[in-house]
Formats: C-alpha cells, sequence, structure tokens
C-alpha cells in the first residue's frame, strides 16, 4: 500500500493561473485543479521515479519561478491538508506535514469548506477551532448537520482522502500549409484547404472531440494575414462539415487575394458525441447536417423564413387553421 | 504529373462540377441503387427508376396538374430511406395535410419560404443532410418565379448527394435540365359531376407516359404507363 502524498501548489496571483498548469503538467503526473491557481498532485507511489516529494516541491518552485509566478508548497497527507498549509505559509516556501489532524487542530473553522450558515452553528455550539469539531463523534455530526458536515468533519480529522482528480493538459489542435503557388479562387483554396481539414479531423477523432470554434489564418501574398473564425455548430469532428462551414465562411468574403498558406486551429472543442444513423440510410440520414444548414439559411434569410410543418386539425374549415408552422432553428 | 498541375486541374474540374465530383480512390463507389429515389408510382419506369442523387429533374405542366402531388410522393420516396427533404417554396403555397396525405414526414421536412432560391437550393444541395430538394417555382404570373432563377444553383448539383427537383409551369429559358412534362388528359366525372382528372407524365419527345388520376380528395391513383394499358388493350 502507497502512503498518500499530496502537493498542493497556491500561487499568489491568479492571474498566473494558464501558465503554472502548462508548468506543473510539463513537470508532474495527475496534476488537478482545485481552484483557480490551486493545483494538487497526487505524489503516491512515485518516490522512485521523481525522488523524495520535498526534493520534487524545490524543483516545483524553481520552475514556477522560472514561469514568472510565485508558489507557496505545502506536501501533507490529503489534498485539503496540503492546500490548507499552502495556503499559510509565505510564497516561495515548503512545508511539510506528516499528521494532518495535528497540524489542522489549532487553526479556525474558517479554514473548513462548510457553508457560513453552518459555521454559526457551530460557533453557537461553542466550538472554535477544527480540532474542537474533529474531536466529535462521527455519528452525531452526520445525525446532526447531514453528509456535507460529515465531509468536512472527515477533512478535519486528516482522514478524508479525496482523490486528485487530473485535468488532462490542452493540446493544440492545428494543422497548417504553405503552397508554392498562391491560390487565387475560392474553389481551389476549398481544395486545397480539405487536406487540411482532413488533418484536424484525424486529430479530434484520436482525441474523442468534436470541434465547436475554428480559427482559420490566411497567409497572402499581397495583403495581411486575414483570420476567419467560425463557430460550428452542431460541433463536429466530421471534415465534409468542417469544410463546409469554412466554404461558407470563405464565400461571404468575396476577395481573398492571393493566399500561400494557411493555419487552421480548433479553438474550442467538446466530447464527441455518436450519432444515430438510419439502417438503410447511405447518405442523405445526417439530420445534424440538414439541421446545420437549416441554421445556415436562418441566418442569411431571417426569422420566418426555414420552417417546419405541423398538422394540428385534418378537418378544420381554413386551410391556416389546420396546420402549425414553427422556426425550425428558435 | 506535379502536384501544384494535379490540385489546379481538380480544382477546376471542381469548380465547374462541384466538390463531389472527383472522390478519393479509397472512398468506395456508391451503388446507383443508393442514389436512386424511388417514389413507387410508375412515373419511376419513366424516369428510369427514380431521381437520382446528383442530378436535376424538372417537372414542367399547367397549374393543377399534379406535378406537386407527384413531387410530394417522391419526397415521401427520400424519406422512406431515412432522408431529410428540402423545400424550397418562394409563393408560399406548400401544403402540409397534403404532404402528410402523400406519406411525408413533416418532421423530415424542411420549408424554406424564400424569393433567394438559388441560395438556398444551392446551401441544401451543398449540405450532406438532404436527400432532395424540391424548388416550386409556382406560378410566374402570380408571384412565382421562373426556372432560371434556379440556374446559379444548379453548378452545385453534379457530385451532390442530393437529388434537385424542379416543379414549374413553363420550361427555362437559359438553363436546359431533363423535364418531364405533365399534361391533363381528361376530367373524372362521376354521376355528372367532376370528381377528379387524369394526368399523364413523360418526356416531351417520347411517346413513354405514366398515367395517374387524382380524385377529389387528393388520392392519386397510379394507373401504370402507357405500354402497360397497350398491354391490356391487347
Amino acid at each position: 500500500v502507497r502512503d498518500p502524498v499530496t502537493l498542493a501548489v497556491v500561487a499568489c496571483d491568479v492571474g498566473a493561473h494558464a501558465r503554472l498548469l502548462a508548468a506543473l503538467h510539463a513537470a508532474l503526473p495527475r496534476i488537478g485543479v482545485m481552484d483557480p491557481g490551486v493545483f494538487a498532485c497526487d505524489l503516491a507511489g512515485t518516490e522512485e521515479l521523481l525522488g523524495a516529494p520535498s526534493r520534487v516541491a524545490r524543483r516545483i518552485l524553481a520552475r514556477c519561478a522560472r514561469a514568472g509566478a510565485r508558489v507557496s508548497i505545502g506536501i501533507a497527507p490529503t489534498p485539503f491538508v496540503a492546500r490548507v498549509l499552502a495556503e499559510r505559509i509565505p510564497p516561495g516556501e515548503i512545508r511539510l506535514v506528516d499528521d494532518g489532524r495535528a497540524f489542522l487542530a489549532p487553526l479556525p473553522l474558517e479554514a473548513l469548506p462548510v457553508d457560513a450558515k453552518i459555521h454559526d452553528e457551530l460557533r453557537l455550539l461553542g466550538l472554535r477551532t477544527i480540532g474542537e469539531f474533529a474531536d466529535l463523534p462521527r455519528g452525531s455530526v452526520f445525525d446532526r448537520f447531514g453528509s456535507g458536515v460529515a465531509r468536512a468533519h472527515a477533512l478535519a480529522r486528516g482522514e478524508y482522502g479525496d482523490v486528485v482528480r487530473a485535468s488532462v493538459p490542452v493540446r493544440r489542435i492545428r494543422a497548417r500549409r504553405a503552397w508554392d503557388d498562391a491560390i487565387g479562387s475560392h474553389e481551389q483554396l476549398v481544395f486545397a484547404l480539405r487536406v487540411v481539414v482532413d488533418e484536424i479531423a484525424r486529430s479530434l477523432e484520436r482525441d474523442g472531440l468534436a470541434a465547436l470554434r475554428l480559427d482559420l489564418r490566411l497567409d497572402r501574398e499581397d495583403a495581411a494575414a486575414l483570420h476567419v473564425e467560425r463557430t460550428v455548430l452542431p460541433p463536429t469532428r466530421e471534415s465534409a462539415a468542417l469544410l463546409r462551414s469554412l466554404r461558407w465562411a470563405l464565400e461571404e468574403r468575396p476577395d481573398l487575394g492571393r493566399v500561400v498558406g494557411c493555419a487552421l486551429e480548433v479553438l474550442e472543442v467538446e466530447p464527441a458525441r455518436g450519432r444515430q444513423i438510419g439502417l438503410f440510410a447511405p447518405d442523405g440520414a445526417r439530420r445534424e447536417e440538414a439541421i446545420a444548414t437549416a441554421r445556415y439559411l436562418r441566418e442569411k434569410l431571417g426569422p420566418g423564413a426555414v420552417l417546419r410543418a405541423r398538422v394540428t386539425d385534418p378537418h378544420a374549415r381554413l386551410p391556416e387553421r389546420a396546420n402549425d408552422w414553427t422556426e425550425v432553428i428558435a | 504529373l506535379a502536384e501544384p498541375a494535379l490540385a489546379d486541374a481538380i480544382a477546376r474540374i471542381e469548380g465547374r462540377f462541384g466538390v463531389h465530383a472527383l472522390t478519393r480512390g479509397d472512398t468506395t463507389e456508391r451503388r446507383r441503387g443508393e442514389l436512386v429515389i424511388a417514389t413507387g408510382t410508375s412515373i419511376d419506369r419513366v424516369i428510369g427508376g427514380g431521381l437520382a442523387a446528383g442530378e436535376p429533374v424538372a417537372f414542367v405542366g399547367p397549374p393543377s396538374v399534379g406535378k406537386v402531388t407527384v413531387a410530394l410522393h417522391a419526397a415521401a420516396g427520400a424519406q422512406s430511406t431515412g432522408g431529410m427533404v428540402a423545400w424550397i417554396d418562394p409563393t408560399r403555397t406548400f401544403d402540409p395535410l397534403a404532404a402528410q396525405r402523400a406519406g411525408v414526414d413533416l418532421e423530415r421536412l424542411i420549408v424554406v419560404r424564400t424569393h433567394q432560391v438559388a441560395l438556398a437550393t444551392a446551401a441544401a444541395l451543398r449540405s450532406e443532410g438532404f436527400r432532395l430538394a424540391v424548388v416550386d417555382t409556382g406560378d410566374a404570373s402570380i408571384g412565382g418565379i421562373e426556372v432560371d432563377d434556379v440556374a446559379p444553383a444548379l453548378a452545385a448539383v453534379r457530385g451532390s448527394p442530393t437529388a434537385l427537383l424542379v416543379i414549374a409551369t413553363a420550361r427555362g429559358r437559359r438553363v436546359a435540365i431533363p423535364t418531364y412534362v405533365f399534361e391533363r388528359v381528361a376530367w373524372e366525372r362521376d354521376f355528372d359531376r367532376t370528381v377528379g382528372w387524369s394526368f399523364a407524365v413523360g418526356r416531351a419527345h417520347t411517346s413513354d407516359r405514366a398515367l395517374f388520376c387524382l380524385t377529389k380528395d387528393g388520392a392519386l391513383r397510379d394507373l401504370g404507363t402507357r405500354a402497360d394499358l397497350a398491354e391490356i388493350a391487347v
């Protein structure tokens, strides 16, 4: 059984969150984000690979300093204790605690993650420190306050081994091409983009993702680079749908100039969802493709143009009472 | 062949015939059976199996002869394989009740009411979401459009997985698309009252015709082709 060891990193400046996350991902496994600027890493079982936790912490401190962020690092058996520890030491320092309960005991109740109302109730009971709260019988706390406070009670005892949920580092999905001969026509450009879009589609498929927002940069021979941003609805990883979205965006720009290169990047993704297809439907069963087209037409033609009909009363005397028309895209 | 030259050649082909005109070597060729939309009536035998994806067809004939009714059966045929249908309706005359009676699933039919017919048609043809796009041009003398107004979208038909059906009262002057002419044959009378009419559908310069009868409740009765009737007569 591996001893639980968690390393918590607390940044002084929340604005450095992204930089810090990138730096930590490059150095440690299983990085979890507890709050903006607060990170936890489960170091259990990594001693042989990474070295002692205190050594790891020193390396992380130096790496964070190089990334331009001032942090404090706490090492403790549970993420909660490590976080509380890191929050209570000055930036640039590392502190290690073996007994979480003993460390928490003298701290005020405010350090526990419970509602202000619960804090008031605990104060009315005469409790001032986490240690006093931790000494209460577990069953009584559960019966009186419920499971939320019982969890805080376990945290106060340094017992609750909440799992560090690792966040997957964000991978940039992008592809780029440069062409020797400048491209001057829309059709030719769409054809050339197909290779780039196919590459993006393969990356998305590998990661089980669907593109929600695309950014296309077109490098031009005779003008500054042109940026085209598209939101793809519904999110998709299908090459044809991505290409179509870009085609529509390009068609809105009559003069693209002479394009010598492009870079396509997926700015926003969503987990890909499966699609139910008709058993004998070779092509036309792509309902979401049809809905995407309806959305495009709705944007172009305005309200009242793209409709779906429903028969409400087949026996109505007036035809307008027999039917009900609704917008396909509300 | 140098790669830029090849790219240029392919771009020219796609520019002229649509982006679906060429497929990669590893793409399985679709069987024609998958691409044909059968209406389930004898018009299929006149047309050559049904409406084919990537091909335009026009139904031309005087008003109130049965063009829309047959088109609705084609829409139902397109939906029978799970497809969606786009119905472009500049004259706002689409009748949901008639569509439902013809077997159309209204949930899988999108009606586009616009006079920008070319834009809507091109979008439907370029999308891979529709099996059939129907353009009901209406009567030009009462606010409808001409078949020629659909011309800018025709470049997108070739290679599209969508079949294009144009319903019009007169042929186009600028565009030449395969046209099937609807002609009224006779009024159907019952106890001296007119209860419907029969009509024939076929290419203008051929003798083969599909014959139908439309009754007063809007039901379409399939009478077979002229060849069938000749056999019966013999």
